[in-house]
Formats: structure tokens, sequence, C-alpha cells
């Protein structure tokens, strides 16, 4: 960091990775081919109804709703790293801001895909609009994940702007059309102070605005089903225990993001140990608030064990879906917290393979908020089969899953390619800083 | 020798089993000799059967389970038969109708839910799982039944309906005397039997004292059934409302404002705050639309 690089350097490194090379090609032909496979999947389900998937009157959101509070949750990483770090003057966090924003963007506009995936008639999503009713968390839930993806759109985009006047300028052998999209997105910025200041304004409302719709798209998420009387879901703090927990999801996706970008983009001087260390220190930050929420949401009611409860925790803890509990619960944070703590373990590979670890966790986390409840209501339907009761996804449904998975991967590839993920005008403007200083 | 001495065992114990639990075979209810016999006017065919599996879906397979496929409610005690099975199907017409219609131990009496008809129809579909089933039709001619008039009067002196059952015949107008006549004032659910089952006396009369204390809707309004039977002229139902009943004002729960009512009857609260985010939410957006503007205006 300290050594200084002329603007001309940190302009060309930064805009290095634009540019289509043959990995890259490859990179998308695998996701692709995955996609169209996993499509496939969906178009059965499609074809034949939600038979194909383990889906049924007990287990109606199994795998798939599991899968959209994973994705609102991953997304909510925008809005911790771009908005609260940066508004606390966190300047460690700047040129990570750009990756938070596309992590959050592909997530939070792929989860509503995920939401429709679930319904066995994915039309009938229109009646949400024409017959919905605002009492209802759902309207919520649509209202504000829609609003969500539009701010953070306009998030990545607005911080953007001179950066996309330095593409459609600096970048050379570019298609004229490409050239000309660089150009009319720039919105003829001049770099005039004014134009600064008006960037400088619209970032701080969008900091201060998205705030409050992140915590609200994912309150709202954990209302669908704290509002429902359901042991497990039956909480109080199910607000603050989902947000935080996708903080750890998302600190874990943007630590994952910041390797292979390094990597791949040779960002090794901009991308440095510093960033994970201290990235590594965020995640040990908001997992260890994670966990004592998780304190909370477990101890509350084993200590009261009532009836419906202390089966649903036995279940948890010492029933059919205890392998899963402890994994995700040890490996998933309570052993990366315990690692992170050790300034070795924050190094590039070791916080990457943590952050694997906690990411992965993180998804299972949801199926293990999701899948047992439903297994046991409070009245359970007589005369049914019992593969009603006990939840198996089937290969379909698996691939359903996967597809949005594969989908983020594919916004966040392509966004990478057309846009440069470290913020070059505040780069820039950070190392004259220090030059005057 | 050995062989044959074990034989002797198997079949004693097989006797001796089956002596111990004939009891549990035995069935706890008695159908009255009259009722036995009973048959049905409706003749039973395809209609008749698909319209009948529509109620029994509806009133018995919760217990009963679908007939075939042995997944009766196994948490009751006695577990309630697979009625297409031969033990059930030996039963005559008339006591598969005298135990709908009064119940059996914890199966429950249809008398105030089902009319007699309905519970012919649902009779007819169980049939239609034995095929050895001849149907013999009752001699009863239901259209005896069109020619009866029943009129409900309410006596304010004595507090009783006062129930008047006549027959338009050919040969003039006759009194109907010696029916079964019942009352029943109508709730959400089902029907409320008034008093017991009386006859009619010879000027085809009945007299069943009324409550005082039965609610009614705002103005005291009660839909009263009058059932009659009468073994010619069969079964007849009559509805009929009075001002009888104390009147109650209760405001239907989905009446006011709740969270659970319909968009246009939403808690203010609710809609305020939705409309709060939603217009601070556009109102960041037209600043920052009118930014944009600014920067390429410059
Ligand atoms: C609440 C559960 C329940 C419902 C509802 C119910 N039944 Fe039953 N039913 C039983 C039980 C229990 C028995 C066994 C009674 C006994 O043997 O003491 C039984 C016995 C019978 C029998 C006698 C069968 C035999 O072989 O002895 C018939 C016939 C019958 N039910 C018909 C019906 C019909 C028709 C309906 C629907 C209109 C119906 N039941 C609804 C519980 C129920």
């Amino acid at each position: 960091m300290s050594d200084k690089k002329s603007s001309e350097k940190i302009i060309a490194d930064l805009l290095g990775h634009i540019r289509l090379s043959k990995s890259f090609m490859a990179w998308m032909g695998i996701l692709s081919v995955s996609l169209v496979v996993c499509l496939y999947a969906y178009f059965l389900q499609l074809r034949d109804g939600m038979v194909v998937t383990g889906l049924g009157d007990y287990v109606s959101w199994g795998m798939y709703i599991s899968n959209f509070v994973f994705f609102v949750a991953t997304s909510l990483i925008g809005m911790l790293i771009s908005a609260v770090l940066s508004l606390l003057n966190q300047k460690w966090a700047a040129p990570l801001a750009r990756i938070a924003e596309i992590i959050a963007l592909a997530f939070a506009a792929v989860a509503g895909l995920v939401i429709v995936m679930d319904m066995g008639r994915p039309e009938r999503l229109l009646n949400v609009f024409i017959h919905g009713r605002i009492q209802s968390p759902i309207v919520w839930d649509v209202t504000v994940v829609t609003i969500y993806v539009l701010i953070s759109t306009l998030f990545l985009y607005i911080p953007l702007i001179p950066d996309l006047k330095i593409c459609s300028e600096k970048l050379d052998k570019l298609p004229p059309f490409a050239r000309k999209i660089y150009t009319l997105l720039s919105l003829n910025w001049k770099g005039t102070p004014e134009q600064h200041e008006l960037i400088k304004k619209s970032t701080r409302a969008l900091a201060i605005f998205i705030i409050p719709v992140a915590l609200a798209i994912h309150t709202v998420t954990s209302w669908l089903f704290a509002n429902t009387s359901r042991a497990g879901w039956d909480s109080t703090i199910f607000g603050p225990y989902f947000v935080t927990g996708a903080f750890v999801s998302g600190t874990a996706a943007v630590i994952i993001a910041m390797f292979v970008f390094r990597k791949s983009f040779k960002l090794n001087e901009y991308i440095t140990d510093y960033h994970f260390d201290k990235i590594g220190k965020l995640l040990v930050l908001v997992s260890l608030v994670y966990l004592y929420f998780n304190l909370n949401e477990y101890m509350v009611p084993a200590y009261k064990m009532k009836r419906a409860e202390a089966f649903h925790i036995h279940e948890l803890f010492a029933g059919s879906h205890a392998f899963m509990f402890w994994a995700t619960q040890l490996l998933g944070l309570v052993i990366p917290i315990i690692l992170l703590l050790f300034k070795p373990f924050r190094k590039p590979l070791p916080i990457l393979v943590i952050a694997l670890m906690v990411l992965i966790g993180s998804w299972f986390k949801r199926y293990i908020i999701v899948v047992p409840t439903m297994e046991h209501p409070f009245l359970p339907i007589q005369n049914v089969p019992l593969n009603f009761k006990i939840y198996t996804p089937t290969l379909i449904e698996i691939g359903v899953t996967i597809a949005p998975m594969i989908m983020v991967l594919l916004i966040v590839t392509v966004l990478s390619k057309v846009i440069p993920i470290i913020p070059i005008q505040e780069t820039l403007d950070h190392a004259s800083e220090t030059e005057q200083k | 020798m050995i062989q044959k001495k074990n034989n002797i065992g198997i079949i004693a114990f097989v006797l001796l089993a089956f002596l111990v639990t004939a009891p549990l075979y035995a069935r706890n209810w008695k159908s009255p000799d009259d009722q036995k016999d009973k048959k049905s006017y409706l003749k039973f065919d395809a209609t008749t059967a698909s319209q009948g599996e529509a109620l029994y879906n509806a009133n018995c397979a919760s217990c009963h389970g679908t007939p075939g496929k042995n997944n009766s409610l196994k948490s009751l005690n006695p577990i309630p038969p697979d009625l297409s099975t031969k033990a059930s199907q030996q039963l005559t017409d008339g006591e598969l109708l005298y135990i709908v219609t009064n119940g059996a131990g914890l199966m429950p009496s249809f008398k105030n839910i089902l009319s007699e008809e309905k519970e012919w129809l649902i009779i007819s579909y169980l049939r239609g799982f034995n095929k050895e089933y001849v149907q013999q039709l009752s001699k009863f001619d239901p259209a005896k039944s069109k020619l009866v008039k029943l009129t409900t009067t309410f006596d304010k002196a004595s507090q009783s309906i006062i129930i008047q059952a006549i027959a338009n015949e050919k040969t003039g107008v006759v009194a109907i005397a010696g029916a079964e006549v019942s009352l029943f004032v109508k709730r959400y659910f089902g029907n409320f039997q008034v008093d017991k089952s009386v006859k009619t006396d010879a000027m085809g009369k009945a007299t069943i004292a009324f409550p005082t204390d039965i609610p009614g809707d705002k103005t005291g309004k009660l839909n009263v059934l009058v059932k009659m039977f009468e073994a010619n002229y069969g079964e007849v139902q009559k509805t009929d409302s009075f001002d009888i009943g104390i009147p109650t004002d209760k405001p239907a729960l989905n009446e006011k404002r709740a969270i659970w009512n319909v968009v246009s009857k939403a808690p203010l609260w609710v809609i305020g705050l939705y409309s709060m985010g939603l217009i601070s939410f556009l109102m960041l957006l037209a600043y920052l639309l009118l930014n944009l503007r600014k920067i390429f205006k410059s």
C-alpha cells in the first residue's frame, strides 16, 4: 500500500481484468452447461409438477426455501461492507466495497427467482400483486426484496460512473458498441467538482437508506417463519438472529470472491494480506454475534422444554437432524471463530478454506431452520404415508436448487468482466491524498 | 404319531384363540328388527354411487379411510372397520342405515347431519365394493312425500311450536297421524335438536315446547327446521324462521379492520407503515434520478 504507484499503473492494473480471456471462456462454458442441466431439472418440475420433488404436505418448503433464505442472507453483505463500514469511516474496506455490492446484487436478484422455483404454478406469482393483502409478510417480502434489488443496482452503479468513463477512454481493443455503452452509462462524466459532489451525496444517501432496507429484507424473511406458530420458529429474536446470520454468510462469500479475484485478476497489490486480516477479524466479530443469538435461540426453549419445542430440540440435538445440526454449528461457526482468532489463519489461503466452511455451513444452517420444524407440526395430518413426514430431497430438486447458485456465479463473473471490481477513481483519489501528506 | 399330536395341538390352539378373541368380533350394537329389513327407495346406480362417494369422503373417510385401502384411523378403539370388507358388507341395507343414522359406540350419529336420502347415497357407494350385492328396492313411493304439507306456528302463550302435518291426497286433505316429528334450530355447524322427537296426534298435530334462551341474530330471528317421518310418506323437511330467540349483536370477526381481514379492511397502522416505506423509497429514487440528471447536464 505504501509504495507509490503512478495513476497510469493503477488504471492499467485495475482495468487489466476487463477482457475476454481463454480461462474466462472456459469457466463460462462450464457454468452454462451446468446451468442448462439444472434448468432441465426445472423443466421437468414444470412439466410434471412438484411430485418430482421430495416436498409434500408436511415439508412444503424444504430445500428451496432454505436456499431462498440463504440467498437473501448472503445479499445483506453489500449493506454491511459498502454502507456501514464506509459510514464508520473504515477505510480498509473501501477496495472491497464493489465486490460486496456485486455479490449483494447477484444474490438479491436471484433470490426472487428462488421463490418462484418453489412454486408449482409460477404464473400465479402475479396473484401476489393482484390479490395480495398488505397485512401479509409475503407482500412485504416481495416489496422489500424488489426495493433492495433496485437500491443495490443504484448503489453499484452510481459510484461506478467515474470508472465507466475511465473504461470508455482507457480500454483499448474495445468494440465500438461496447465503448458506446460505457460512454452512455458514464453520463457525460467530466470529473468536475460539482459532479464529484453529486456522486458523493447520492452515495451517502444510498448508504444510509440501504441499511434499513437491508435490515427489513432479512427481518421480513424471518417473519415469514416467526409469524407462524410452529415449534422452532415461534421466536421473538428471529429478526436479529437472521440478520446476524446473514452477515456471517455474506462475509464468507466476500472472502471467497476476494481470493478468487485477487488470484485470477492479479490484484495482489490492491487486495493485500492486510485486507484478508481485517475482514478475517470482521468475520470473527459477526460470527460471535451470531453465536450469541444461537445461544439464545436454543437455550430459552431448551430450558423450558415445552412439549413441542422439546421434541424439536431433541430432534436437533440428538435426533435425526443431530449430525447436520452439530456439523453446521461446529464446523460452520465455532471452529472458524476459534481459528480466526489466530493471525496465521487470517492469511489468504487458510481464510479461504475457513470461509468455504462457513459458507457451506450457512447453507445447511438454513436447512436446519426450515426443514425439522416442518416435519413436526402441532397438529399432525392423519393417515399420511411415512415419506411425507421424513423429507428427502430428490435429485431433480437438488438440480433446481443448484441452478440459482450457478446464476449467481454467472452474474458475478460477467460483472467482473465488464466493470472494474476495485473502484479506480477512489483508488486514484486515495493515492493522491497520501501523496500530498 | 408325533406329527398327529402336533396337529391336534395346533387345532386346539386355534380353537382356543378363536374362543378368546370371539368377543372382539362381536358387534356391540344391535338394530331393531323393523329397521333391519328397511330397504332403499333409491335405485343404486353409478350416479348415486358417485354422489355417495363425495358424501362419504366428506363425512366418513376421516375415520373409515378409503374403502379397500385399509387406511382407517388406527388411533381409535375400536378401529373403524374398512366398510368394503365382507364383515361390514354382510350387514343389511337397513342395518347400515340404522348405524349411520344412530351411530355405534365411538361412531357418531348422523341423524342431524345427513338426510335419509344422503345416507342411502353413501350406502349405494359402499355397495359398489360388493360384487355379490343385489339390491332389493323398497316398495315405498318417494312421490308420496311430495303430497305432504307441514305447517309450523309459534304459540306465544305456551311458548311452544305447533307442527301440523297434512297430505293433499286425491281423495282430499288428510291429517297425518302417528308421524314422528323433530324440531331443530339451525346453527353454524349442523342442527341443534330442540327437545325430543314426538308423534303427531289424530289431527296431525304435535307440540314441542321451545326454550326461551336460544340466541338468535340481531332481531332474535331463529331458523328452524322441522323433520317429519312417516312410513307411508317417508321423510319430509321444512324450514321456517321465527323471531323467538334472544337478540344478539356480536359483530363478525371480519367486520372490523384486522390483520386477518381483506385488503380493504387492513389495519390503518399497516397501511400507514407500508405506504411510508414505499413513499420514502420513491422519494429517494426521485432524488437519485435528479442527481443523475444533474451529473449528465453539467
Ligand atoms: C369418528 C369416527 C367415525 C366416523 C366419522 C364414522 N364412523 Fe362409522 N364407525 C366408527 C367406529 C369407531 C366404528 C366401530 C364401532 C364399534 O364397533 O363399536 C364404526 C362402525 C361403522 C359401521 C359398522 C361396520 C361394521 O362392520 O360393524 C358402519 C356401517 C359405519 N361405521 C359407517 C359409517 C359411515 C357411512 C360414516 C359416514 C357417514 C361413518 N361410519 C362415519 C367411527 C366412525
